[in-house]
């Protein structure tokens, strides 16, 4: 007996709607550029207004200021925060899970002459700094690095600066990701944000460091199925070089499961992005922002316009990015 | 197997010290030093004050702060001109901030808050009373409702809207529906069900368990299971309907079960593997959770500490709390391992 469940409830009309939700809310943030610089001037006559107001349709927030502009303005930040978050994000993991998948614990090793003229010569930069600052200072950094290419290649004519020694590079990574799990993502950027004050480039690199495992993760377990099969095997009997490998070999047939996780990791950031302005840590005050809008409605409890459209834009958005995604891999267990 | 054990402590104890290392070494480092000062100082009312004064009033504050030392082992060095090369770092020897507070730290003082001094233990002790019962409670009722909720679900193919709905509430970030339920539920223009804030005991000094104030925990506790809830059920209705599938349900549908036996008694164990780590790691997400529900409904449990930390920059009581954290999501996760030990014994725990 095979029961016919259909796997999603999701129909078709379902993503057209998504698609159009999601280009108009690019074209509204774009279209925000373009709005005088007073649209966000407090209109002090008119504060906490109910929507059909003349002047603000969607009603004004306890400062005076316009809702509707300020959803056009918080839609701008959202995106301008985690579009490049979740680009970097992809990117970053991709490549650590690329290359961790690729040379595992055993596969990159260098000679040890390698191993310890590289070593000694970054303690010694690590140690010591030249007398000056600016472009002079340079000499020291190229004496290093010229010093630790001569090392290496003459210590390699003694049999015992000969063993190779691999870099543990899958185990690294693993490590990496283990301590970023170590504590709920919230929490940590929580906890990093406090400590200074971000701006949007800040925030973006703060996401995108704590961000990247996940599409490691999968990355890496997509990498270590595809080098079971045969045509790894046959690209690396033909000795191709690993950067061929990886960029046209590995990669084709790995971004698949992390390309269908770039609009779910997108609207993870859009709702962490929305409850870190909540929480007061995100970017600055004066910037707008859904979750600084949302956090207005504590201020003024029986204003259930300023609850209801910042959340039917964070829903809608969220709910829209998760559609556009093929059915069949919507919930996939990552 | 003792050896494994051991080693997984040792791991765990490795990552946590790593974790809060660097936490503490970036908020004693990366704020400016000036505004954390101006912070917690006592405002100069006069204007005519000396720059000496100044001075000394700073370096008091930082003396009860604990800023007076360098932050760390080392220090950065400024290059000097008279040598070509010299030393990038200064050593500062066990008279840091970081060998102090890891000192105390393992002596069990938190330390004490910039803001009110008070010694961050007693404050972190007193939210927990508030938010171990919180969390419990929603875990164990995120639990049992999703277990009970995907095996209802799981033979019934009509129910997609239910699905959606739960689609939906799975992708409004918690502060939304909190808000949302708070609006709706707790204000006195509409539906003044509920109380709106707090738990109701300034008059009573006592710390009373919130158990004693079920009003006051209805509207926080359910925020926390509507968000937490479509998860891990849409998960196990998946998995579930996935096991459908398979021969052996067919064998137990052949021997005379029911479709709800055949669910419950063989294809729900398996079913629940793949669910485990997200059973698992409720209980560490809602400490999180808690940042923001408490934050609204004003409990004062941990994670409206943790928010007040965080936005006043109180950097020992965010450590102290983070900390907290930090042990349940280590301990959480060694359960983990544990549970799929138990449920699957051909998993096999690896020592990396």
């Amino acid at each position: 007996m095979r029961w016919p469940f259909p796997q999603n409830a999701v129909l078709g009309w379902g993503r057209r709607l998504a698609i159009l939700w999601l280009t108009l809310l690019v074209l509204a943030a774009s279209w925000s550029c373009f709005l005088p610089s007073q649209a966000l001037a407090p209109d002090l006559l008119n504060s906490n207004e109910p929507p059909l107001t003349a002047g603000h349709w969607l009603g004004t927030d306890p400062n005076g200021q316009d809702v509707w502009t300020s959803l056009l303005y918080g839609g701008r930040t959202a995106l301008l925060v985690s579009l490049p978050a979740a680009v970097l994000t992809t990117g970053l993991g991709t490549g650590i899970g690329l290359l961790a998948g690729y040379w595992g614990n055993k596969q990159l090793r260098f000679s040890l002459s390698y191993w310890v003229s590289i070593f000694c010569s970054i303690v010694s930069y690590a140690l010591f700094t030249p007398q000056s600052n600016g472009i002079t200072a340079a000499w020291w950094p190229f004496l290093l690095i010229t010093l630790a290419v001569i090392a290496g290649k003459s210590l390699r004519h003694y049999s015992f600066f000969q063993h190779q020694v691999a870099v543990p590079l899958d185990r690294l990574v693993l490590a990496g990701i283990s301590l970023l799990a170590a504590l709920p993502r919230l929490l940590l950027v929580l906890a990093v944000a406090s400590a200074f004050e971000p701006t949007l480039f800040s925030l973006v690199l703060l996401l995108t460091l704590t961000s990247w495992p996940q599409s490691a993760r999968l990355v890496r377990a997509a990498v270590s199925r595809v080098q079971q099969l045969p045509y790894m095997e046959a690209a690396h009997s033909a000795g191709l070089s690993p950067w061929r490998i990886i960029r046209y070999h590995l990669l084709p047939n790995t971004w698949g499961p992390v390309l269908t996780t770039l609009p779910l990791s997108i609207a993870g950031l859009i709702s962490l992005e929305t409850t870190l302005s909540f929480l007061g840590v995100g970017l600055p005050p004066e910037t707008p922002s859904w979750g600084r809008l949302l956090a207005l409605s504590r201020l003024a409890p029986s204003s259930w316009w300023l609850l209801l459209f910042p959340g039917l834009c964070l829903l809608a958005t969220t709910l829209s990015l998760r559609q556009i995604l093929p059915i069949s891999t919507q919930r996939n267990p990552a | 197997m003792v050896r494994l054990a051991l080693l997984r402590l040792l791991q765990l104890l490795f990552t946590g010290w790593t974790i809060i290392t660097l936490l503490f070494l970036l908020t004693r480092m990366l704020p400016d030093e000036q505004q954390l000062l101006a912070r917690f100082a006592d405002t100069l009312a006069d204007a005519t004050v000396s720059k000496q004064q100044i001075e000394a009033a700073q370096q008091a504050v930082r003396l009860r702060l604990g800023l007076a030392e360098p932050a760390f082992y080392l220090s950065y060095a400024p290059a000097t001109d008279q040598q070509v090369l010299s030393a990038r770092w200064h050593w500062n020897g066990s008279h840091n901030q970081y060998h102090q507070w890891l000192r105390t730290l393992l002596q069990g003082d938190l330390g004490r808050s910039y803001r009110t001094e008070e010694p961050v233990a007693e404050l972190v002790g007193s939210a927990l009373l508030v938010t171990v019962p919180l969390a419990c409670l929603a875990t164990l009722f995120i639990t049992g409702l999703s277990v009970w909720l995907g095996l209802w679900l799981a033979p019934r193919p009509r129910v997609g809207w239910m699905l959606t709905g739960l689609y939906a509430l799975d992708a409004l970030p918690l502060f939304v529906v909190a808000l949302l339920l708070l609006l709706l539920l707790a204000n006195p223009d509409y539906l003044a069900l509920f109380p709106t804030y707090g738990l109701g005991m300034e008059d009573e000094a006592g710390i009373g368990s919130i158990l004693n104030q079920p009003a006051y925990v209805v509207l926080p506790l359910a925020s926390l299971i509507v968000t937490g809830l479509a998860e891990p059920t849409l998960q196990l209705v998946a998995s579930l309907r996935h096991e459908a599938q398979l021969d052996y349900i067919l064998t137990a549908r052949a021997k005379g079960l029911s479709q709800e036996r055949a669910l419950r008694r063989h294809a729900l164990r398996n079913a629940l593997l793949p669910t485990l780590t997200l059973f698992t790691e409720l209980l560490p997400n809602l400490l999180a959770g808690a940042v923001v529900v408490e934050l609204i409904f004003a409990l004062p449990g941990l994670g409206r500490l943790l928010a007040d930390a965080a936005a006043a920059r109180d950097y020992p009581v965010l450590l102290g709390g983070v900390l907290v954290a930090l042990v349940v999501r280590q301990l959480t996760l060694a359960l983990a391992d544990w549970l799929y030990q138990l449920a699957d014994p051909r998993i096999r725990i690896s020592s990396q």
